[in-house]
């Protein structure tokens, strides 16, 4: 009988230590996520910065006013929609390199996007860690997550510059 | 920066990883960079330890992996490395290899805050993976960036760590190769240079040697110069009496006569059968302008360029290797051609290049923590530029101000940086 409660106690001490360290776990890594869609974020602002100078070297004509429009319309947006308006850029990037004066310097265009798939994929990373673990059953049902979303892929095409 | 890099094996014990980081550090305090490497130790009194070296303890052998890793780890070591993460106050921590039960793992433990792994095992079965891969979860999924050296060790990374790293290949010194002079007192004539362990079967010296009689057959007056630790009487046996003094086998070579070694001959020959994840011999040979012949493996034909800055043989097949050895040494306007291929094809694996890639790494996940200044300052300053020239001048309020809040209110964050 008393070895019965000393048992319990102990399984319930150790479930409760467990959940605990659950919900830590899950706080450090949604702050991973947020971490490193800071880092993305960052990254594609400068990414649309770069594209604006390259778009005010190019010669007037269909192809600049596309790179500008493609790169003023994705510094406006928030984190819904913005996939297709960073896909967008890429594609008008793509379209643009064929007309770039022979002089122009694509050196901040390459290392921001270099950044951007860095970024990216420590983004990508971080989420699929936190789904992971937030997708178990014990932590969906305590709700360890708290009224935290859960957080989502960017997945985008972000090869722009050929090396 | 102040970045503290963790290295999980023996520093006073040669070895690939432990050579990374020394290049690594090297590379990163000439641009100006402050670095404290963390690591085991076995002969502290006897080592000649570079200053930012910080012994981490004795290592014991332990059998892992199919072959003895020197490892530290328990309490003490945990102290160590929890010492170490706390006086170092990093910007950022590298941790190499983190799977392997030594000082990164420990580092990995002890730190929080902005962390890069680099994973450099092409295994496709670790064997800490397998026992602990659950276990280990909670401590690598506090890595905010990964790095593989190889796609092989990528992958490693994706099947059992979930989610993606980034690529950036192990980097050559290549100024230390390039225009090395051949070494003194060596006769005149064709010679094909190897380099690797002589008795270890997967670097292919067999074959070579089993390639020799046709070789010598299509360019009488070749040589062969062997290079790399191993019993001599093993190979001497393996060649026949009469081409005997056609092999010259100098033995281990240290770091300092290697480009020598590889600037001797006219053609570099990597007949490795299997399991290589990257060819950092291959980029050497090519750094010091020797146009290369390899056994035609994956991670080979990557270096070369799927055949253009070097010349690809099928796996074991001495016959092969024989008539591209000879076709190579009789065609010098080929060998001009290979080797400016090659030179401009090391580029990407230059330690200036590489280092520049991972100091890009570092700057990412620091950004995220700790924003780096310049970058994010010149970013907006372009988008000021470029929207007080559009003359929109509507547009350029709401922008502007925009812009200006966002200033604002990261404002303090920057500040923090140092």
């Amino acid at each position: 009988m008393i070895t019965g409660i000393v048992v319990g106690l102990g399984v319930l001490a150790l479930s409760v230590l467990y959940v605990t360290w659950t919900a830590g776990r899950l706080d450090r890594l949604h702050a991973r996520v947020d971490a490193a869609w800071a880092a993305l974020d960052a990254a594609l602002v400068r990414r649309a910065a770069a594209a604006r100078a390259v778009a005010a070297a190019l010669p007037a004509g269909p192809e600049a006013a596309a790179l500008e429009h493609a790169a003023r319309v994705t510094l406006d947006v928030g984190p819904h929609g913005r996939e297709a308006l960073e896909n967008d850029l890429s594609r008008a990037l793509r379209g643009a390199l064929p007309v770039l004066p022979p002089d122009a310097d694509l050196t901040e265009l390459e290392q921001a996007s270099t950044r951007v798939g860095l970024a990216r994929s420590f983004h990508n990373a971080a989420v699929r860690n936190t789904r992971v673990v937030r997708l178990r059953r014990l932590p969906r049902a305590l709700h360890l997550a708290g009224h935290r979303e859960l957080p989502q892929y960017f997945e985008i095409d972000d090869t722009t510059v050929p090396h | 920066m102040r970045v503290g890099i963790a290295c999980p094996y023996s520093w006073d014990v040669p070895g690939g990883v432990q050579a990374h980081v020394r290049d690594l550090a090297d590379h990163l305090i000439a641009l100006g960079h402050e670095v404290s490497v963390l690591t085991p130790v076995d002969d502290p009194d006897e080592a000649d330890l570079p200053p930012y070296v910080v012994p981490a303890g004795r290592a014991v052998p332990v059998p892992y992996n199919g072959s003895v890793a020197r490892l530290v780890f328990g309490p003490l070591s945990l102290a160590r490395a929890r010492r170490w993460v706390r006086e170092g106050e990093f910007d950022v921590l590298h941790v190499h290899e983190p799977t392997v039960p030594s000082v990164s793992m420990l580092a990995c433990f002890a730190a929080s805050g902005p962390m890069v792994a680099t994973f450099h095992t092409a295994t496709a079965r670790s064997r800490a993976l397998q026992v602990f891969g659950t276990a280990l979860q909670p401590v690598l999924e506090k890595v905010t960036g990964r790095i593989a050296v190889s796609p092989e060790a990528r992958r490693v990374v994706v099947e059992h760590l979930g989610g993606d790293a980034v690529l950036i290949p192990n980097g050559v010194d290549v100024a230390r190769f390039d225009g090395a002079s051949p070494l003194p007192g060596r006769p005149a004539g064709p010679t094909v240079v190897f380099l690797g362990r002589l008795d270890e079967g997967r670097k292919g010296l067999a074959v070579l040697l089993e390639a020799l009689p046709e070789l010598v057959r299509l360019e009488p007056e070749v040589r062969l110069l062997v290079a790399g630790p191993g019993d001599a009487g093993d190979v001497r046996a393996a060649v026949p009496r009469s081409l005997r003094d056609r092999v010259e086998l100098l033995g281990r070579v240290s770091d300092a006569d290697k480009p020598r070694v590889f600037a001797s001959g006219q053609v570099y020959c990597a007949p490795n059968t299997h399991g290589e994840s990257f060819g950092i011999v291959l980029v050497e040979a090519m750094a010091t302008g020797t146009p290369v012949v390899a056994s035609d493996l994956a991670a080979f034909r990557r270096v070369l360029q799927d055949g253009r800055a070097g010349v690809l043989v099928p796996v074991r097949d001495p016959g092969a290797l024989a008539r591209a050895l000879g076709d190579l040494l009789h065609d010098r306007a080929r060998r001009a051609s290979l080797a400016t291929a090659a030179r401009s094809a090391v580029e990407a694996y230059d330690w200036r290049t590489v280092t520049a890639q991972v100091v890009a790494v570092y700057e990412t996940v620091t950004a995220a923590v700790a924003p780096a200044v310049h970058v994010e300052v010149d970013a907006d300053l372009e988008v000021l530029a470029a929207l007080l020239d559009d003359g929109d001048e509507e547009d350029d309020a709401g922008r502007l101000v925009t812009t200006l809040r966002r200033w604002i209110a990261e404002r303090p964050r920057r500040e923090r940086v140092p």
